[in-house]
């Protein structure tokens, strides 16, 4: 059977296909057509500052390595060994100036060289066996404004590209205060949920809606009853570019008050003036507002909270989410210790908002067991007002939060990504003036 | 105060850590050793039943009971775990580093709120809990009214119908005698899994 994605997806009127939420061939094409060629996020790069510091994690399934070689490099390649297959780095994080494998011995670099093995002389005497053909797939790297993201294809656009006019919108959480952005030490929180990776991926890139109702008794206790989240169309906005997308609304610190600490949101407003001024009105009243976006395909976070996390695929029914949590630097120590316990408390695996989550996906995806059905389309219809465009801001953008835009064309990314053959087949939005002027 | 029973409370007047408190706590949970003079036995076996019957007020969601058995100073931890050689120089666990609770009473009352509110759907119908608390271990400390517990514990969870977690846990207390009971006063849960192997931490420890 010739598969046929865009089949699967009516991002026009907004109706998604529920096998592409379970069957594994589908989720084969996946790590071939989507993980395999996207701009994949890996790492931050204040998680490898030193040269010879590395962490581990994926690029769809693929074990990678993250490894600072100097000042100015940072590394991604493959983490197994081309010799048996075996990984060659067992540890989440660390400092080193090689990588050997556990099995015969074989050493790598930091840049993934083969730079020797046990009973090299055998080697050298092989006709024809040549060290540099043997080292660790290496991966293309770029990095914006702090984020580290990596490809295996070789003929994918650059980030820049990739990422288009999100940039723009980007800088409102990675660019908001001097001196750049790091992660809170301690690696990162992970947690496995048995559901599709692209339920969370969709519910961030646009699904606010879903606050109003499953988050009622998470955000009660810190918000009152059917009180505090304000959720509506007016000063609210979806931006979606090359499938990333961004549900936000202008209350610059909506999100941020769930987390119920005060001298956090003192502290917040006290910045709300400089980053004004660094950024401009509109896109300071992003900082902290009620918001969250993913970075097609599976990278996401959320404002206010600066949580950032991606959706590991493992499988068509199983996703591991890894978090972090993203503060300027320059942040004092105190307002960062706030950030590390307020995020935790709202989302991590004891989050009091992020356990009402999993569950959802979980049954979401476990529902299409049955044949019948898996047979039914989902609804991806909401477009009030027939979302109503501002062409006045970089990206594909519709007037109010409330609505499944974003989610509709994150499914057409998808499904342009799954059946295009090459990169020329895939659309990429061209990039605005002023964006471009920004940089 | 009871958390469930007051239907909107104030939780700014909770009691509450300083960061710098919290630090203090941590770092007296991470020096203990257990290599102190052992309680005698009648006491450790008080502090067996304590442990016995906290565990069933989890198991019978009796949260306000359990929120009782904390001290006002309570400090409450679960660290992340991170896979790291052996020759790593960085202590594995840090309070400075992302946890999985790092909590004060006031927070544990916000957490008992949001369960009480009959508004969380993922927990209706209910989860079952059994723990299983075990390896018991109490040793006397510098103050005559705290003592140092080190034990280990089994959550078995279930809901719906094929929705279940194990999970296992050492835990390090700094259990307090006040009045005829006890109260825990710091507690350090350490789950062995990097990579938690269920969705969320519903749930107490």
């Amino acid at each position: 059977m010739t598969l046929i994605a865009s089949n699967f997806v009516d991002w026009e009127f907004g109706t998604v296909d529920r096998r592409i939420f379970w069957d594994s061939a589908i989720y084969e094409r996946e790590m071939e057509q989507i993980f395999a060629r996207s701009w994949l996020f890996v790492a931050h790069e204040s998680q490898v500052e030193a040269p010879g510091s590395f962490i581990t994690t994926y690029m769809g399934e693929d074990s990678v390595i993250v490894a600072r070689a100097d000042a100015q490099t940072i590394n991604v390649f493959l983490n197994s060994c081309p010799h048996r297959g075996n990984r060659v780095c067992f540890a989440d994080s660390g400092q080193g100036r090689q990588f050997t494998c556990n099995y015969h011995g074989w050493a790598f670099g930091l840049g993934g060289e083969l730079k020797k093995m046990p009973k090299m002389g055998l080697y050298k005497s092989t006709p024809g066996f040549r060290m540099e053909d043997w080292g660790l797939k290496r991966a293309r790297v770029a990095t914006y404004k702090g984020l580290v993201f990596a490809t295996f294809s070789e003929d994918a656009p650059s980030l820049d590209d990739w990422l288009g006019d999100f940039r723009w919108y980007l800088d409102a959480v990675l660019d908001a205060e001097d001196g750049g952005t790091e992660f809170l030490p301690g690696g990162a929180t992970r947690s496995v949920m048995r559901c599709n990776w692209k339920f969370p991926a969709d519910n961030f890139v646009g699904d606010i809606y879903h606050a109003l109702w499953t988050h009622l008794g998470g955000s009660e206790p810190t918000l009152g009853r059917h009180g505090g989240v304000k959720v509506e169309n007016s000063g609210s906005y979806q931006v979606s570019v090359n499938g990333h997308g961004w549900e936000f609304n202008d209350s610059f610190l909506g999100n941020a008050a769930t987390m119920g600490d005060r001298d956090l949101l003192r502290y917040m407003r006290s910045r709300q003036e400089a980053i004004t001024a660094r950024l401009g009105k509109f896109r300071s009243d992003m900082w902290g507002s009620v918001a969250s976006a993913t970075i097609f395909p599976n990278f996401s976070f959320l404002p206010g909270y600066f949580t950032f996390r991606t959706f590991q695929p493992k499988g068509p029914l199983k996703t591991e989410i890894h978090a972090w949590t993203l503060v300027p630097r320059n942040m004092p120590d105190d307002i960062k210790d706030r950030f590390r316990r307020g995020s935790m408390r709202t989302f991590s695996p004891s989050g009091l908002l992020e356990m009402d989550d999993g569950e959802n996906w979980e049954h979401s995806t476990s529902a299409n067991a049955g044949w019948v059905t898996r047979n039914q389309r989902l609804c991806y219809a909401m477009a009030p007002e027939g979302e109503e465009v501002d062409a006045s801001l970089p990206g594909t953008v519709s007037s109010g939060q409330l609505s499944d835009a974003n989610q509709r064309l994150f499914y057409k990314r998808w499904a342009e990504m799954m059946d295009a053959g090459s990169w020329a087949d895939i659309p990429m939005a061209t990039k605005s003036a002023n964006v471009e002027a920004a940089e | 105060m009871s958390a469930a029973l007051d239907r909107k409370p104030d939780y700014s007047t909770y009691p509450r850590l300083s960061r710098e408190e919290a630090r203090v706590a941590a770092n007296q949970l991470l020096s203990m050793r257990g290599d102190g003079v052992p309680v005698a036995s009648d006491l450790l076996a008080e502090i067996e039943a304590f442990y016995r019957m906290e565990a069933r007020l989890l198991d019978e969601e009796r949260h306000d009971e359990w929120y009782d058995l904390l001290a006002d100073d309570l400090f409450y931890w679960m660290p992340l775990r991170e896979n790291r050689y052996r020759r790593d120089p960085r202590p594995e666990i840090d309070p400075n580093n992302m946890a999985l609770f790092d909590d004060c009473k006031a927070d544990i009352a916000i957490r008992i709120g949001r369960l009480a509110s009959n508004l969380v759907w993922t927990e209706d119908p209910p989860t079952r809990h059994v723990y299983i608390v075990s390896n018991v271990e109490a040793f006397e400390t510098d103050k005559p009214e705290e003592y140092e517990i080190h034990y280990a514990f089994v959550q078995y969870r279930n809901r719906s119908e094929h929705d279940e977690a194990t999970l296992h846990g050492r835990r390090r207390d700094v259990l307090r005698h006040v009045g005829n009971g006890f109260q825990v006063a710091r507690r350090l849960i350490l789950l062995p899994q990097s990579v938690l192997l269920t969705k969320n931490l519903s749930a107490f420890f």
